[in-house]
C-alpha cells in the first residue's frame, strides 16, 4: 500500500463511524467524520472527549436534519456521559445497547421520529438526571422501571402515543424535578401518591384519558409549581384542599368537574394562571376571586356558571385575560371592570348579560379582543369605546342594542373584525367605516340600518367579508367595491337595493360568495371574467333583473 | 428548592418576597415567566411560573 497508512481506530472510533453509517442524510453535516482523512475523532463535529483521554464523554448532534437510525454501536461509548440527537428525523427504535452506556447523564432524544416501546434498558442507566424523549411515536407503557433510576431530575415524555397507567412507583421519588407526560394516551386516575413527589416543580398530564377524581390531598403537593391536569375526562368536584397549593398555574379546563368553583382559591395569590374552563361547573363565580390581585390569566368559559359578574373582579390588576364566555351569567356587565388596565382581552359571549356595556370599560386601554355576543346587553355603543385604540376585535352582535353606530368607530384603526349584526341598530352606515384599512370582516347584517351604502366601502383595502343582509339600505352597489381585491364575500341580501349591478365587481378576483337576492335591483348581471360561476341563488328575488337562470325576466329557456 | 412561602395554619399562598434572591443584584421583583412545555398548539398559553427578576436575570424564588 503506498497510501499514507492511518493508525488503526480505536473501538470507540469504530463505535462512530458506524453510528455515522445507520444515520442518513449524513453528506454535508458530517463531513470531518472520515476515518481515512482525520482519525483524532475527538476534533470530529460533535464529539467532545473527556480530558487526559480518548474517551467520548458527549456527543452532540441536534438540529441537523439527520435521518436514519440510531445504530446499536452506541454500546461502545463507554465513558458516554451526554447524548443529545434532539431535533432531527431519526427513525427507528432506541437501541436496547443503550443500557451499556452506565455513565449517562443527560439523554435528549426529542422531536424526532422514534417509535417502539421506551425499552427497559434506559434503567440501567443509573447516572442519568435528565431523559427527554419528547415529541417522538413511542408506544406501549410507561416501564415502572424508569423509577430505579435514582437520580433522575427531569423526565419528558410529552407528545408520544403512550398507554396504560402512570406507574405509582415513579411517584415515590424525591429528586424528580420535572415530569412532563402531555400529550399521550395514558389512563388510570392521579394517585394520592403524587404529592410524593416532594422535590417536583412541574406536573404535567394534559391531554391524555386520565379518569376518576382529583385526589384529596392534592393540598399536600406544595412543591408543585405548575399543575397542569388539563384536558383528561377527570370528574368529581375541585377538592377544598386544593387551596392549600403553592402553583403559579392550576390547569384543569376541559375535564368534567362538577359543583361550584370552591372559595378557597381566592386565597391562592401566588396564581399566576388559573383555568378551569371547559368543565361542568355551577354556581356563582365566587367574589373572593377578586383577592388574586397578582392572576394574570383567569378562564372559567365553558362552564355552567350563574349569578352576576362578582364587581370585585376589578380587583385583579394585573389581569390580562377574562374569559367568563359561555355560561349562565346574569346581570349587568359590572363597571369596575374598567379598573383593569392591562386587560388584553375580555370575552362575555353567549351569558344572559343585560344592561348596557358601562362607559368605564373605555379605561381598558390595553384592550385588544371585546366580545359580548349573544346576551341580552341593550342601549347604545358607548361613545367612549373610540379610546380602545388597540381593539383589533369587537363583537357586539346578537343583543338587543340599539341607536345608529357612532362615526367614532372609525378611529379603532387597528379593527380586524367588526360584528354588529343581530340588534336593533337604525341610522345610516357611517362613512368612517371605510377609514378601518385593517379590516377583514364587516358584518352589520339583521339590523334596522338605512340609508345607502357608503362609496367609502371601496377603501377597505384589506376587507375578506361584508355582510350588511336583512337591513333596509337603499340605493346601488357603489362602484368602488370593484377596488377590494380581498373580498371573498359580498352579502346584500334582504335589502331595499336598487340600480344596475355594477360591472366593476367583476374586478372582485376573490369574489367567490356572492348574494344579492331579495332587492330591487334592475339590469342585467355582467357574465364576463368568469361571474356565471354564482348560482341563481345569489340573485333571486329582484324582479327586474335579468339573468341566465329559470325564472328570470329574460330566461333563456324556451318557454313551453 | 421546595418554595416555602406556606403561610402558617392555613390554606392560601402568596407570590415569592424575592428578598435576597438576587445575589448581590437589586432590585430584586417576582416576575411570571412562562415555561414551556415544548409542542404547544398554536394560541395555546404557556404555564407560568414565579421568578426573581433583576435587571435581565432570573433567580430561582
Amino acid at each position: 500500500l503506498l497510501l499514507p497508512l492511518a493508525s488503526p481506530l480505536s473501538d470507540e472510533g469504530k463505535a462512530l463511524m458506524s453510528i455515522k453509517a445507520s444515520f442518513s442524510n449524513v453528506a454535508n453535516v458530517l463531513l470531518d467524520w472520515d476515518d481515512v482523512h482525520n482519525d483524532d475523532f475527538c476534533s470530529w463535529r460533535g464529539v467532545s472527549c473527556s480530558n487526559f483521554s480518548t474517551s467520548v464523554a458527549a456527543l452532540n448532534l441536534s438540529s441537523l436534519n439527520l435521518g436514519g437510525e440510531i445504530s446499536p454501536a452506541i454500546r461502545d461509548l463507554k465513558n458516554l456521559q451526554s447524548l443529545d440527537l434532539q431535533g432531527n428525523n431519526l427513525t427507528g427504535q432506541i437501541p436496547d445497547e443503550i443500557g451499556y452506556c452506565v455513565y449517562l447523564m443527560h439523554l435528549d432524544l426529542s422531536n424526532n421520529i422514534l417509535y417502539g416501546d421506551i425499552p427497559f434498558s434506559i434503567s440501567k442507566l443509573k447516572q442519568l438526571d435528565f431523559l427527554n424523549l419528547k415529541n417522538n411515536q413511542f408506544t406501549g407503557p410507561i416501564p415502572s422501571t424508569l423509577t430505579q433510576i435514582p437520580n433522575l431530575k427531569t423526565l419528558d415524555l410529552a407528545q408520544n402515543q403512550l398507554t396504560g397507567e402512570i406507574p405509582r412507583l415513579i411517584y415515590w421519588n424525591e429528586v424528580l424535578q420535572y415530569l412532563g407526560l402531555r400529550g399521550n394516551s395514558l389512563t388510570g386516575s392521579l394517585s394520592p401518591d403524587m404529592c410524593q413527589l416532594t422535590g417536583l416543580w412541574f406536573f404535567d398530564v394534559r391531554g391524555n384519558n386520565l379518569t376518576g377524581t382529583i385526589p384529596e390531598n392534592i393540598g399536600n403537593c406544595t412543591s408543585f409549581e405548575i399543575l397542569d391536569i388539563s384536558y383528561n375526562q377527570i370528574t368529581g368536584e375541585i377538592p377544598y384542599n386544593i387551596g392549600f397549593l403553592q402553583v403559579a398555574t392550576l390547569s384543569l379546563q376541559g375535564n368534567r368537574l362538577t359543583g361550584k368553583i370552591p372559595e378557597v382559591i381566592g386565597l391562592m395569590q401566588a396564581l399566576a394562571v388559573l383555568d378551569l374552563s371547559e368543565n361542568e361547573l355551577v354556581g356563582p363565580i365566587p367574589s373572593i376571586l377578586g383577592n388574586l390581585s397578582y392572576t394574570g390569566k383567569l378562564y372559567l368559559h365553558g362552564n355552567k356558571l350563574t349569578g352576576r359578574i362578582p364587581p370585585e373582579l376589578g380587583n385583579m390588576t394585573k389581569l390580562s385575560y377574562l374569559q367568563l364566555n359561555e355560561n349562565q351569567l346574569n346581570g349587568v356587565i359590572p363597571a369596575e371592570l374598567g379598573k383593569l388596565e392591562q386587560l388584553f382581552e375580555l370575552n362575555l359571549a353567549n351569558n344572559n348579560l343585560e344592561g348596557p356595556i358601562p362607559d368605564n370599560i373605555s379605561s381598558c386601554t390595553a384592550l385588544n379582543q371585546l366580545n359580548v355576543h349573544g346576551n341580552h346587553l341593550n342601549g347604545s355603543i358607548p361613545s367612549g369605546l373610540k379610546h380602545l385604540e388597540s381593539l383589533t376585535y369587537l363583537n357586539l352582535s346578537s343583543n338587543q342594542f340599539m341607536g345608529s353606530i357612532p362615526v367614532e368607530l372609525g378611529h379603532i384603526i387597528n379593527l380586524d373584525t367588526l360584528d354588529l349584526s343581530s340588534n336593533g341598530f337604525t341610522g345610516q352606515i357611517p362613512a368612517s367605516v371605510g377609514d378601518l384599512e385593517h379590516l377583514l370582516t364587516l358584518n352589520l347584517s339583521h339590523n334596522h340600518l338605512d340609508g345607502h351604502i357608503p362609496a367609502e366601502f371601496g377603501t377597505l383595502k384589506s376587507i375578506q367579508e361584508i355582510d350588511i343582509s336583512f337591513n333596509t339600505l337603499w340605493g346601488s352597489i357603489p362602484e368602488e367595491l370593484g377596488q377590494l381585491q380581498n373580498l371573498a364575500s359580498l352579502i346584500l341580501n334582504d335589502n331595499n337595493l336598487n340600480g344596475r349591478f355594477p360591472n366593476q365587481l367583476t374586478n372582485c378576483l376573490s369574489l367567490d360568495n356572492l348574494n344579492i337576492s331579495y332587492n330591487n335591483f334592475t339590469g342585467v348581471i355582467p357574465q364576463g371574467k368568469n361571474f356565471s360561476r354564482f348560482p341563481p341563488d345569489s340573485f333571486i328575488g329582484n324582479p327586474l333583473l335579468c339573468g341566465n337562470w329559470p325564472g328570470s325576466i329574460c330566461d333563456p329557456t324556451p318557454k313551453i | 428548592r421546595v418554595l416555602s412561602r406556606r403561610r402558617l395554619g392555613g390554606p392560601g399562598s402568596s407570590p415569592p418576597t424575592c428578598r435576597s434572591k438576587c445575589g448581590k443584584c437589586l432590585p430584586c421583583k417576582p416576575v411570571h415567566v412562562p415555561i414551556h412545555p415544548g409542542f404547544s398548539m398554536p394560541l395555546e398559553y404557556y404555564p407560568e411560573a414565579w421568578r426573581c427578576k433583576c435587571g435581565n436575570k432570573l433567580f430561582m424564588p
